[in-house]
């Protein structure tokens, strides 16, 4: 009965970033001729963007310098040829990298969902919903947010800081030593930068999760708060865990208004040695103004992209926990898992449901249910009552497979479930959870939920078999009334009765009921249940409710109590044994006779 | 984008960000002086460079080189300066004004009726407190380096032409085409991002339905229908994505390409310029080296112009969310808080919700202070939003609820609620420990209350044998409790309130009847003297209440005591009859 818990808010660790890296590489392996592409782009634009300024200093030192307009105008007139190479593979570039980071994303997208969708129910149980929510949303869009602002600036950044050292070291390797003077305190600068910014970052990410989940809850539970006039208190610790993520923030924002100007001022600090070694050596002609000029240019953007780079070393350090994030849920390993060779159940499905000597608990060391042995013919309708919490939901969750027994074995017409393909196991076994949830969206939408495409009047005919085409008639729009986020125009009831009618329209073999008629009114139910005696003519059904005559109206009665069967037998058989189940019915009887 | 600005909802999200921006004017102007600090020296940097090179090199005066140089680094040293502070005034600023309004959302939404909640999606309003207050942030923190950046462009032209009038001019066309250019990027991309917005917007609430319906989905088999459907919308933002894309790579180029050509001109025109004498080398190397510095800016600046109107349009969503008045509030001159034993009267109450069929036609009903009803009803029949009329969750459209003899609404919410206990037929579980729950409506109750009323709701027992008791930490709704357990959890929660009208919305319909009578037995304690309105299915909770009303049509057919109601009413007797025939007869 432990209830753990699995903090995945916070579970930001800076994994190696290295081999998160290594791993999103091999993750976009068909992506690699489109990427090479992309980088002969970027690489052409920044070879284009980088030839300038030899461009200038030939046009300088033998055009403007020594008079020659030929020169001049030859200059200009490639000059402007780079430029026009430089706009076409720059907007190449630029497209085929968003191309390539879109199709990537967009790829690891569904991926995840698709390995989300196939995890087990107890970890869904385990996780909040706003996690997940936001593993496919912000963090995606964290990787987006990265490859359209931070990956062009990687790449273009990364390119121009080489191509650059190059060209200082071409146009004057005595000047070029000069600025590797300032490259050790630049490294130094960077370095401590990082060690700051990567703890402020991370804090930040932390906190705007909390900021998310505290805003999410707030909103889901509204209604409480102002039943129970907290509205005040709520505020109260949202502005705590506001204030937080602003105080993150403004740390991060410390380290980037030191860092940058630090780096500023190196560069001018560069520009001033350089004019004082350079004009020196033109001084003393070792070295011609053309080429100080053309260093001067070059150590402008050998400077911007190192600006750059910290700019979206950011965008780059949030896509990598967001990365090693979405790889956490993809190594998750599904705790109910389709068999390597499943099997179709055989048709036509009897329905004979089998529990052998079943043992489970959701943490296995306190077993919720012990050694449970249940045979359940085909045709037969099962009543399982209990007190609360005795595992009555828990035995239907494992009569569908959501969870897997730690011992013995839970068997559909002689096969484990475990062996039966998830398709065939859900075609013919349906259950109507406890807390029946409806989507956003309309009747008929919901009420053909397992059977997309279902035709009009095959749901009509569900619809009058439950009793509820005159209340599905009465609504404004009928079948194409919109019943909103969870179904919360309509009333408790009514959305049982819509959750009973998608289950009766996916017209499985055996059918599972947690209490899908508790909020009904006894006439209405009562109506369900004789529409679903006709409807379940021959099929299996577990039928678990706390009410006296649901259990009366079943072929059979289980008692649970403690995760153990205790009795079981015919309504009348028990009544008449004397044991728990006679106990019970007594308190119904009194309670009754007080009334 | 004059276009897109000027109109009204743009304007509306344009006011609220000009307000934001008066409010913490210290850090605006902070951070706008020292932009403009930062940028008086950026372009004076050259010029310094221009002069070093003119009169100490080409000059040949070696003893100028070095004092210039000193100067260099001076101004160097305090346009760092200005950079620091342009970016700390500029951040402390964006997120004060996201952190503020994030709040003010907050505190708004607290306080808006169930009606709007009702028709609002739970993604909207996250939408509104997150993405639309980034964009919102984003302008902010770009508007100091904006103002600085313009004031470059007039200063770095009338430099340019004062350097060479001719060629000064020339060049300076690159402003106004760069303006031209972003202007036209910002109307091409404004649609294509709103595009992209919204199926961003729509994934999240994909998603969230997936896996809060997770229990549905996996009991159909449906998963490939959930992915299906993430599938197409991951379809629809990859084709957004791929479209602003395309915009984006046939413009920013574009945005570095223009001073570019500028330079090519400075090039040519101006190195036969200097050839003719017209000019210096210097004065020819300080062109090419204004010209580089514009680049950026002139980037950003046409980044800042194309991002504007999607800001304003966020905040304008935000401005309207902010505007949308709760429509149940404190009366503007509320009555004194009745003392008395907590009469219900319901006097001709009628109510719809809003484009719905009426649901109550005319109730008139009173509950008896220190009494006790049971509503019964067919499914939909209005009994929850009979009981939602008594704490003002609605108001009825017709017709008055009077509490102890004053209508509920001349009392102060506050006063109403705090006297009026609910639990709701959905139990709604805060991720936080059972102790924290139970204690959400008193947050000072001492731990011998709480226990108390987690005895009397009969949930005592088994949180005793959870592991870790009380701190116990549920989930969100908490589902790793069973039904049953999650719903003595809000009965205690109730109880703890110690409220003179105690209202049960089928407050134990997953409970087993053994734990019911307990909790029935307690509660017999606890409803004495304390007004009670249970909402019930079942005959042993009829059992509780002295006596039941039969709601259907929107109108109260039948009021009395369970028994005679029995005997009188063939009506009831239909609906129990169905319900219990054995207890019919008895
Ligand atoms: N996901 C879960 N993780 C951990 N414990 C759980 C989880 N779900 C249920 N439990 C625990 O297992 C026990 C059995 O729960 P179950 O939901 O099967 O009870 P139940 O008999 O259906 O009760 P009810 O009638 O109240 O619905 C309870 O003590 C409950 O707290
Ligand atoms: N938020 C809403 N918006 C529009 N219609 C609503 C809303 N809530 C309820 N309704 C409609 O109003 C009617 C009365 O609903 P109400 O919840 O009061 O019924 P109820 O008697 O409590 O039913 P149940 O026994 O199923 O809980 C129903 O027909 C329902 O569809
Ligand atoms: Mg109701």
């Amino acid at each position: 009965m432990t209830l753990r818990y699995a903090r995945m808010g916070s579970d930001d660790r800076p994994e190696d970033p290295g081999k998160v890296l290594r791993r999103a590489v091999g993750e976009g392996r068909h992506l690699l001729w489109p990427a090479l592409g992309a980088a002969a782009a970027t690489l052409v634009a920044t070879a284009a963007r980088l030839a300038g300024p030899l461009v200038v200093r030939t046009g300088v030192d033998q055009g403007v310098s020594v008079g020659d307009r030929g020169v001049i105008t030859w200059a200009a007139s490639i000059y402007l040829g780079l430029l026009v190479l430089f706009y076409l593979a720059s907007r190449w570039s630029t497209w085929a990298v968003a191309a390539v980071g879109e199709r990537y994303l967009r790829r690891l997208r569904v991926r995840v969902y698709r390995h989300l969708m196939g995890l087990d129910l107890g970890f869904f149980e385990r996780t909040k919903t706003g996690v997940l929510v936001s593993r496919m949303t912000s963090d995606l869009e964290a990787l987006t947010t990265f490859t359209n602002e931070g990956a062009i600036a990687v790449i273009t950044s990364t390119l121009t800081v080489l191509g650059v050292g190059v060209g200082l070291v071409v146009v004057d390797p005595a000047l070029a030593a000069v600025v590797l003077v300032v490259f050790p305190l630049l490294i130094g600068a960077s370095l401590v930068f990082r060690r700051y910014a990567d703890e402020a970052y991370r804090r930040v990410r932390e906190e705007i999760g909390l900021v998310l989940s505290s805003l999410q809850e707030g909103i889901a539970g509204v209604r409480v708060v102002q039943a129970y006039t907290q509205e005040r208190h709520q505020l109260k610790r949202f502005h705590r865990v506001n204030r937080r993520y602003y105080e993150a923030n403004l740390d991060a924002a410390r380290a980037i208004s030191v860092y940058f100007p630090a780096v500023d001022f190196l560069r001018t600090s560069t520009i001033g040695l350089v004019l004082l070694v350079g004009g020196s050596r033109v001084l003393a002609g070792q070295s011609t103004v053309g080429s100080l000029i053309a260093f001067l240019l070059y150590l402008n953007w050998f400077f911007e992209p190192i600006v750059q780079l910290s700019n979206v070393y950011n965008l780059a350090q949030a896509a990598l926990a967001a990365l090693s994030k979405l790889f956490g849920i993809l190594d998750r390993k599904p705790a109910v898992a389709e068999a390597p060779h499943p099997v179709d159940l055989p048709e036509p499905v009897r329905g004979e449901l089998r529990f052998e000597g079943v043992t489970f608990g959701y943490d296995p060391a306190a077993p919720v249910l012990q050694d449970v042995h249940l045979v359940i013919p085909p045709g037969q309708r099962v009543a399982v009552v209990g007190e609360t919490g005795a595992g009555k939901s828990t035995l239907a969750k494992l009569a569908v497979r959501f969870y897997d027994p730690q011992e013995g074995r839970v068997c559909l017409d002689g096969y484990d479930l475990r062996q039966v393909s998830f398709r065939s196991l859900r075609r013919w076994v349906a259950m109507v959870p406890q807390e029946g949830y409806l989507f956003d969206g309309s009747v008929r939408d919901n009420i053909a939920y397992g059977r997309p495409g279902l035709d009009d009047e095959t749901i009509w005919e569900v619809c009058e078999r439950l009793g509820i085409d005159g209340w599905v008639r009465s609504l404004p729009e009928r079948l194409d009334t919109q019943v909103r986020e969870r179904g919360s125009r309509l009333s408790s009831g009514e959305r049982q009765l819509l959750s009973l009618a998608r289950t009766m329209a996916a017209d499985p073999a055996v059918i599972v009921l947690d209490e899908a008629t508790s909020n009904l009114d006894p006439e209405t139910e009562a109506t369900v249940e004789r529409a679903l005696g006709e409807l379940l003519a021959g099929r299996t059904a577990i039928v678990i409710a706390h009410r006296l005559q649901t259990a009366e109206r079943a072929d059979r009665v289980v008692v649970i109590d403690e995760g153990r069967i205790v009795e079981d037998g015919t309504f009348a058989d028990l009544v008449a044994a004397g044991g728990h189940f006679a106990g019970l019915r007594q308190v119904w009887a009194d309670i009754h006779r007080t009334a | 984008m004059t276009r897109a600005l000027s109109d009204p909802e743009t304007r509306l999200g344009l006011r609220l960000i000009v307000g934001k921006l008066f409010e913490y004017r210290r850090d605006a102007v902070a951070s706008v002086v020292s932009a403009l600090i930062w940028m008086g020296l950026v372009v004076a940097g050259p010029y310094l460079e221009k002069l070093i090179i003119d009169r100490a090199i080409v000059g040949r005066r070696q003893d100028l080189l070095l004092p210039l140089v000193g100067l260099l680094l001076v101004v160097g040293g305090v346009k760092a300066v200005g950079i620091g502070g342009r970016r700390w005034y500029a951040f402390r600023l964006s997120y004060r004004a996201e952190t503020d309004l994030r709040n003010r959302i907050f505190e708004h939404i607290q306080r808006l009726t169930f009606s709007f909640h009702d028709a609002t999606a739970t993604g909207e309003l996250m939408a509104r407190a997150s993405s639309d207050l980034s964009q919102v942030r984003l302008i902010y923190a770009m508007l100091p380096i904006t103002v600085a950046n313009v004031a470059m462009f007039v200063l770095v032209g009338g430099v340019l032409v004062a350097l060479d009038p001719v060629l000064g001019s020339l060049a300076d066309l690159a402003i106004p085409v760069m303006g031209i250019l972003a202007f036209v990027y910002a109307r091409r991309v404004i649609g294509t991002s709103f595009e992209l917005q919204q199926s961003l917007a729509r994934m999240s609430t994909v998603v969230e339905e997936g896996v809060s319906g997770i229990r549905v989905v996996k009991a159909f088999g449906a998963e490939a229908t959930e992915i299906d459907r993430v599938d197409r919308t991951s379809q629809q933002i990859f084709e957004a994505s791929m479209k602003l894309a395309g915009q984006r790579a046939a413009f920013l180029p574009g945005f570095e390409l223009v001073p570019a050509a500028a330079t090519a001109l400075v090039l040519w025109l101006g190195g036969l310029r200097v050839v003719d004498g017209a000019m210096t080398l210097g004065d020819f190397v300080a062109f090419t080296q204004y010209l580089v510095l514009l680049v950026f800016p002139l980037r950003l600046t046409g980044w800042f112009f194309a991002e504007l109107p999607r800001a304003a349009a966020a905040a304008a969503r935000v401005v309207q969310l902010l505007r949308t008045a709760p429509e149940i509030t404190d009366p503007d001159e509320p009555a004194e808080m009745p003392e008395g034993p907590g009469e219900i009267r319901f006097s001709r109450v009628e109510f719809s919700y809003p484009g719905g069929p009426p649901v109550l036609r005319g109730v008139d009903l009173v509950v008896p202070g220190g009494s006790s009803v049971a509503l019964v009803g067919g499914t939909g029949s209005g009994k929850t939003t009979l009981a939602y009329l008594i704490p003002r969750f609605y108001d009825p459209d017709r017709g008055a609820v009077l509490l102890d003899g004053v209508d509920v609404r001349r009392l102060r919410l506050d006063d109403l609620r705090r006297e009026v206990a609910l639990v709701f037929e959905d139990t709604f579980l805060f991720s936080a420990s059972i102790r924290d729950n139970i204690a959400f409506g008193n947050p000072d109750a001492s731990d011998d209350q709480i226990t108390l009323a987690a005895r009397l709701a009969g949930a005592h027992d088994f949180i005793s044998a959870l592991p870790d008791g009380y701190d116990t930490m549920v989930g969100e709704r908490g589902l790793s409790l069973s039904g049953g357990q999650r719903q003595r959890i809000a009965l205690a929660r109730a109880l703890l309130r110690d409220p003179r009208v105690l209202i049960l919305d089928d407050a134990t319909s997953s409970v087993d009847a053994a734990t019911e009578a307990e909790i029935r037995r307690n509660l017999k304690g606890v409803m004495r003297g304390r007004t009670t309105v249970i909402v019930a299915h079942r005959t042993s909770t009829l059992a509780l209440a002295d006596r039941v009303v039969l709601l259907e049509d929107g109108v109260v057919v039948a009021v009395g005591p369970h028994r005679r109601l029995l005997a009188e009413v063939p009506r009831y007797r239909e609906v129990l009859a169905e319900m219990d025939p054995e207890e019919a007869t008895a």
